[in-house]
């Protein structure tokens, strides 16, 4: 910080007009790398899962294999959220902390919920069909209503509107069953997501005024 | 009004940083001292005599605390700073528009 040069009126409006977009690209979340991770690996999951399950498969390999990779991509994308979070939250501390840890909860023991469901299912002898079937669309009736609730409290309009269409996309989902549900999910949701990546980028792209 | 009407607490390069920076958070957010300071490029001494100074026009509040047994310094604009800085900022904008013809200022807004 250099002391102080005295400012004319110019300087300071671009003084501010720097530090303002120093600032937000510093804690502001960035909405395009999370709806990239998670459309890609959506697209990619769920689209390799329909095509080991379609008959005749057009990936040819174990379904415990395809479920592998599936989760191994959640991961990824999970790892890439919590990190990117962690970055842009350091240091900050108060309100927003305090909702984002709330937010951060509802999250963790929703799916908590979701896994004691995939144990049940598999202790009480569930077949496979039926097991995909009720887990694929607990997690994206979680992930839509959680990105509306998300949406609806921070009046982010993208956000709700891409947890509506994922609700939507569930529900044509669940109609058309097995296999073509994943295919669905894969197209709709993981597209569904970079289409709003597309957005978010576009909003990001607009110039902003003193 | 001229320039001289600018806040004078406000109106000096290092406190317009750190109040843009700490407006740029929704209300009730704070920063902690060492984020501040790396998003300001500032030395520690000289953040705190400027913190100082914003805190006594009750701008800022300097909330310390422990965060387990690590003392942790937070920095946040008060309701005072930000209306001051709405201000600072709509002083900057009027000295900045070229002065037009009464009517025309209906559609700057």
């Amino acid at each position: 910080m250099v002391e102080d040069t005295p400012l004319d009126p110019a300087a300071s409006a671009a003084l501010i007009a720097e530090q303002r977009a120093k600032v937000e690209a510093a804690v502001e979340v960035d909405g395009r790398i999370l709806f990239v991770a998670w459309g890609v690996a959506w697209l990619l999951g769920f689209g390799l899962l329909w095509a080991v399950d379609v008959d005749p498969p057009l990936v040819d390999i174990p379904r415990g294999m395809g479920l592998t990779v599936f989760f191994a991509l959640l991961v990824a994308a999970m790892a890439v959220t919590a990190v990117h979070l962690a970055r842009k939250a350091r240091g900050v501390r108060g309100t927003s902390a305090l909702q984002g840890a709330m937010y951060g909860w509802s999250w963790f023991l929703a799916f908590a919920g979701v896994g004691a469901l995939g144990y049940a299912l598999h202790r009480d002898g569930a077949s496979e069909q039926v097991s995909g079937m009720v887990m694929m669309t607990v997690s994206t009736l979680v992930v839509g209503s959680l990105y509306m609730a998300d949406g609806a409290i921070w009046g982010e309009r993208a956000q709700f509107t891409l947890g509506a269409w994922i609700l939507v996309a569930t529900i044509i989902a669940v109609v058309a069953g097995a296999p073509n549900m994943l295919l669905v999910m894969s197209l709709a949701g993981g597209g569904g997501m970079l289409a709003a990546a597309g957005v978010e980028a576009t909003r990001r792209g607009r110039p902003r005024v003193l | 009004m001229g320039e001289e009407a600018l806040d004078p607490v406000i109106h000096t390069q290092a406190r317009l940083r750190i109040m843009t920076t700490l407006t740029a958070l929704p209300d009730g957010d704070r920063l902690t001292f060492t984020r501040l300071q790396s998003l300001l490029d500032a030395s520690a001494g000289n953040l705190s005599t400027h913190l100082r100074r914003l805190e006594d026009a009750g701008y800022v509040q300097v909330v310390k605390t422990h965060q387990g047994r690590i003392p942790s310094t937070q920095v946040g604009a008060t309701r005072t700073g930000r209306r001051a800085f709405k201000d600072y900022v709509a002083q900057l904008r009027a000295l900045l528009t070229p002065p037009t013809d009464p009517t025309d200022a209906q559609e700057e807004r």
